[in-house]
């Protein structure tokens, strides 16, 4: 394993007002591995998510994508401008999809390789297209995202994001607001990632797929990562009481 | 009788048309800038962008339009210590423009508000700038939401502007009424006004909403 993780987060705390979300979180994603990250409603894992991104500040703690700090330079506070650009390493992909509907299919996911990353239209159309084969979504390009289903949107979501050539990729519970129909072929899409080596942290209820695919798995509560471990050890035998009664109800 | 007074007619229309849209483009920028103020974080800018709202939204047309030509002037002038006109074209712009620029700043920031947050954090992690998040995920859907209501406004500035014949803007109510002091015919010139105004705008305003309604359903189908 290398030395340096692609995400290393360090004693994370945020708290809004006088709630205290999270209290100090801690791990490592090495690069290529998937981390699962499970927990009951509250506990903090989109508030954790946001925070790696830094669609939150943090109260405390640093963030380091590739041993790089997010929140810091030389000691200083990351100017916004900074925030930006360190950001492009760091795809999202939101439980609401969050498509731009004004912007065709294909315009969605271009719009940022050509207005942050410069490329030209005929290079960023091509990269495009790339992308949106990697979701089956090809045949789409040109449509409006209200005229996808939940599932196909979703999946033009993961396209948008790849197409900045993230270091990792963060998906915040993807499938939750999809019909149940819908779910496999979005969470098919990130198999599918998982095997070609994307980095990625998952928040996710999807425990089949928590189990199969990841190299970890956190469960938070209460702000705390209460349990970590392989899949085989949380699943199979977990220490803490919280994790096994969390457990016995998502897993039917 | 339209025939006859058709040259005036049409030259007066014209300088509608001019005020119409050197005001309008003063109104949407204005406006813009005080929706933003508005729906700042700081709450000194937020304040600005309220009184700019409340002051010019509550102002009436009428009375700005007369107060920037004859009273701006003498503060303006008493200012910086120097005679100072406005030419009248000059005034009815500055006037009429802040005057719309109150009720789009309204528009502008519902329809700001409007936008899902989810839109604007995925462009945050994407890495797009603030104002590039403005302008290519924020406006482009205010713009769409915000048309019916804006072509109403747009409405009511165009027929704003007749009032602009009080400081001697040579618009189509000026002209006929210069016409009309000299031949004395009043129920002619008069009613051609009122239908020159009538025809133009149902026109003009049916086709934008027709377009405009085509262009939004493309998006929200
Ligand atoms: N912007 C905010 N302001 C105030 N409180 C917040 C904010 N965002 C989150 N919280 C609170 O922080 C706590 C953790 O929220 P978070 O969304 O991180 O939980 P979660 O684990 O993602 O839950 P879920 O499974 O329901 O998505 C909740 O109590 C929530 O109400
Ligand atoms: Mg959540």
């Amino acid at each position: 394993m290398d030395a340096i993780p692609a995400i290393r987060v360090v004693d994370i705390r945020k708290s809004f007002g006088t709630l205290e979300v999270l209290r100090g979180v801690s791990f490592d994603v090495h690069r290529g591995n998937v981390v699962s990250m499970i927990g009951a409603s509250g506990s903090g894992k989109s508030t954790l998510l946001r925070c790696i991104n830094r669609l939150e500040t943090p109260s405390a703690g640093e963030v380091y994508i590739d041993g790089e700090p997010m929140g810091a330079v030389e000691g200083r506070d990351r100017p916004l401008s900074e925030i930006n650009r360190m950001r492009r390493d760091l795809g999202m992909v939101f439980q609401q999809f969050n498509l731009w509907p004004h912007m065709t299919v294909l315009g969605n996911v271009i719009e940022a390789p050509i207005r942050v990353l410069g490329m030209s239209r005929k290079a960023a159309a091509a990269l495009g297209e790339e992308c949106l084969a990697r979701v089956y979504l090809s045949e789409k390009a040109r449509e409006y995202p209200a005229r996808l289903s939940g599932g196909q949107q979703q999946r033009v979501a993961i396209a948008r994001a790849l197409a900045m050539r993230p270091k990792a990729m963060l998906f915040d519970e993807p499938t939750s607001s999809l019909d149940p129909e819908l779910t496999d072929e979005v969470l098919t899409v990130m198999r599918e990632l998982a095997k070609a080596g994307t980095t990625m942290i998952v928040v996710t209820h999807e425990m089949g797929f928590a189990r199969d695919v990841s190299h970890r798995v956190l469960f938070l509560h209460n702000g705390q990562i209460e349990e970590e471990g392989s899949p085989a050890q949380v699943f199979g035998n977990p220490k803490s009481d919280r994790c096994r009664q969390f457990l016995s109800k998502h897993l039917q | 009788m339209f025939w006859e007074y058709r040259l005036v007619l049409l030259r007066g229309l014209a300088f509608n048309a001019y005020v119409f849209l050197a005001a309008a483009a003063v109104a949407l920028s204005v406006g813009l800038i005080a929706a933003l103020l508005r729906i700042n974080r700081a709450w000194p800018f937020r304040w600005i962008g309220t009184l700019h709202v409340e002051v010019f939204r509550n102002a009436p047309d009428y009375i700005m339009v007369v107060w920037v030509h004859f009273v701006l002037p003498l503060l303006l002038g008493a200012a910086i210590g120097r005679r100072i006109e406005f030419h009248p074209f000059v005034s009815a712009v500055i006037a009429l423009g802040f005057v719309y620029s109150g009720y789009f700043a309204e528009t502008f920031r519902a329809g700001i508000q409007s936008i899902p947050l989810g839109h604007i954090e995925a462009g945050r992690s994407c890495g797009m700038s603030e104002f590039l998040i403005l302008r290519r995920v924020v406006l482009p859907q205010v713009v769409r939401r915000m048309l019916p209501e804006a072509i109403n406004q747009f409405v009511s500035l165009f027929k704003a502007t007749t009032i602009v014949s009080l400081i001697a803007v040579p618009d189509l109510m000026y002209q006929v009424s210069m016409v009309i002091q000299q031949e004395m015919k009043p129920l002619p010139l008069y009613t051609s006004a009122a239908l020159t105004y009538f025809a133009v705008i149902y026109v003009v305003a049916g086709l934008v909403r027709l377009l405009s309604e085509r262009w939004r359903n493309r998006i929200y189908a």
